[in-house]
């Protein structure tokens, strides 16, 4: 083991000196410039539970009867129900000028285009057999598709639904790193009109090449321009800007097998001017918890800290700001977040949907949909991902566990 | 399951050839027993392999044999020689087929385990927490497969398909998991899950 750890370590100097070569002499797997040489997290010293392992997601939906809508809990005046279903694995969503959702799945490898009609949805997969379809965004009628290996354009989309024919490809355009690990995409246009997106740390817990992972960055809407938002991100897979501020917040999942209690997954502001700050990732957590296997010197020194901490492995996901006019006045330009639910952790937590109330760089946080995760029986029901505004201000909340959609409405005293 | 690659034993190629030119492979209707007679041609008569890089299904957990035919079928993981196996799979199908193949008894591979390699493989396996998705028995669960017993040469070409980011489809943990990994320590992780 000596050997390839040593290895390692020549390999990642290497590479953050900038050369490209990398002698084969080693006998190491092919690394890229920019790979990240290994996990360096110690089992034994997290202490927690051996056996614990991420949740299978079924490739196949949950049949309507049995999606767990009636478990769902809202404040006072909130109501839930099934908006759609049959789309298994589905995450993100997007709608088109035409009022088409469009939404995103990872390891099933689907876009699905969801219209509605006479008060139905109808469920169409659009695209299959890509590689974690995530990230989708949408603008002036075309529908951006990003995969881990490949970024696609469809035009004109919403009058070829049934069949979208070849898109414009923009994979050599953006030029994403190759590596697949923590490198599904979130995308979504800014207020500057540039499209935002990242790329994770390719690692549970590693050194990662700061030019390369752990970014946040945008580019022009035909992949030119890249610029990087914001460093030492592990895992960002949700991000909006306040509707006032114009500030980007997003959402960062904490690293793995350090213990039960964390370090707690994170909501990030890049405060105005602040772009290319760094949030800390390997060697800073949370609310400036040193990296306890991978250590330097003055650890959180110009990291920028969490406006919240969200939980232990909660997962947060999906983050908007809320602009509609149908829920309480107490709710404008609130932040809801999915939080998809732990698995790194003996006693589940998160399985919901949480409102964060920003003040400038701070938020405060509280519950807001409840009820698939049995505390007692340490179960859980489903996994909210994402969320995205309707027209009408409702609320449209998926669960890639059941393959569904939730329509969150307020229907109580304004 | 590579049936129609050159340096195939004969028996297979042609059994894979027939079946897919006969076009009975696509066939929709087909009964269960039927689409298991199919597999039995690559996959072992009691889903126990005993050909070269072709893995057993035999024990394997139901969601695993489920979720990749589902992936297959959609195109996600390409494996050329299932795909007119696959391609006409309705959920119910699979569901069946799944059931069938993890209800079927695992048999260690024939091939011969170095033990020397199969101890070396642990100390990786540790090392890279191979037992907290596979069980410490690597018996598998859920979505990951069991890897005892299995065909030592598939686990070699599947870990080297992980290492080059050829087989898509998987959750891309499996990825970070063995990434670093040198031919040798893929070899040795490969003789050790067979010897378990």
């Amino acid at each position: 083991m000596t050997d390839r750890f040593s290895a390692s370590r020549l390999l990642l100097l290497a590479g953050i000196a900038g050369f490209s070569m990398l002698t084969s002499s080693i006998s190491l797997a092919q690394q890229p410039p920019g790979m990240s040489p290994i996990d360096k997290s110690n089992p034994a010293a997290s202490k927690q539970d051996g056996n614990l392992k991420p949740h299978a997601t079924p490739p196949v939906a949950t049949p309507v009867e049995k999606i767990p809508v009636d478990k769902l809990k809202l404040p006072t005046g909130f109501k839930a129900e099934i908006w759609s279903h049959g789309h298994p694995g589905g995450r993100t969503m997007v709608q088109g000028d035409k009022g088409t959702v469009f939404m995103g799945s990872r390891i099933i490898g689907r876009v699905y285009a969801i219209t509605e009609k006479d008060g139905k949805r109808d469920v169409k997969i659009l695209l299959q057999g890509l590689t974690q379809p995530n990230g989708l965004a949408f603008r002036n009628g075309s529908l951006y598709v990003f995969a881990i290996n490949r970024v696609l354009r469809y035009d004109n989309i919403e009058s070829k639904l049934d069949n979208p024919g070849d898109p414009v490809e923009l994979t050599k355009e953006f030029n994403l790193p190759p590596e697949i690990h923590h490198n599904w995409k979130y995308a979504a246009f800014g207020p500057d009109g540039k499209l935002y997106i990242q790329v994770g740390a390719n690692c549970n817990i590693c050194e990662i090449n700061p030019g390369v992972h752990g970014q946040i960055r945008r580019y022009n809407a035909d992949g030119s321009g890249m610029e990087i938002v914001a460093r030492g991100v592990r895992n960002t897979v949700g991000f909006d800007w306040h509707p006032v501020t114009k500030e980007l917040w997003f959402t960062d999942n904490g690293r793995d097998w350090a213990g039960d209690a964390g370090p707690q997954d994170e909501l990030n502001r890049i405060a105005k001017g602040q772009e290319g700050a760094n949030y800390g990732f390997p060697y800073c957590h949370a609310n400036g918890i040193p990296d306890p296997d991978i250590k330097k010197p003055n650890a959180c020194a110009g990291v920028v800290m969490p406006a919240a901490l969200t939980g232990p492995h909660t997962a947060g996901l999906g983050i908007i700001f809320y602009t509609g006019s149908m829920f309480p006045k107490t709710y404008q330009n609130v932040a809801f977040i999915a939080r998809r639910g732990s698995w790194n952790k003996s006693q589940k937590t998160g399985y919901d949907v949480i409102v964060a109330r920003t003040n400038g760089g701070s938020a405060k946080l509280e519950p807001f949909l409840t009820g698939l995760l049995d505390d007692k029986k340490n179960e859980f029901y489903g996994r909210p991902t994402y969320i995205m505004q309707m027209k009408d201000g409702s609320l449209l909340v998926s669960d890639e566990q059941n393959g569904a959609t939730y329509r969150i409405s307020y229907a109580g005293k304004q | 399951m590579n049936c129609v690659r050159p340096h195939w034993r004969p028996l297979a190629l042609a059994l894979a050839a027939a079946l897919s030119f006969a076009g009975f492979a696509a066939a929709q209707n087909m009964p269960l027993a039927e689409r298991i007679e199919q597999c039995k041609g690559c996959h072992g008569e009691d889903g126990n392999s005993r050909l070269e890089k072709i893995p057993s299904l035999a024990g394997q957990p139901e969601f695993f044999v489920m979720n990749q035919l589902v992936l297959m079928r959609e195109g996600v993981r390409r494996v050329e020689p299932m795909t007119p196996f696959v391609k006409e799979l309705k959920d119910p199908d699979i569901f069946a087929l799944a059931r069938h193949f993890a209800s079927l008894p695992p048999k260690r591979s024939d091939e011969p385990v170095d033990p020397v390699l199969a101890r070396r493989g642990a100390e990786i396996a540790a090392a890279r927490r191979c037992a907290s998705c596979h069980l410490p028995t690597l018996a598998g669960q859920e979505q990951m497969p069991r890897l005892a017993g299995q065909r030592i040469d598939y686990l070699i070409a599947a870990m080297k398909s992980y290492l080059d980011d050829t087989r898509t489809g998987a959750d891309t943990a499996m990825t970070a998991s063995i990434v670093g990994l040198s031919e040798a320590d893929i070899t040795a992780l490969a003789h050790y899950a067979a010897s378990r």
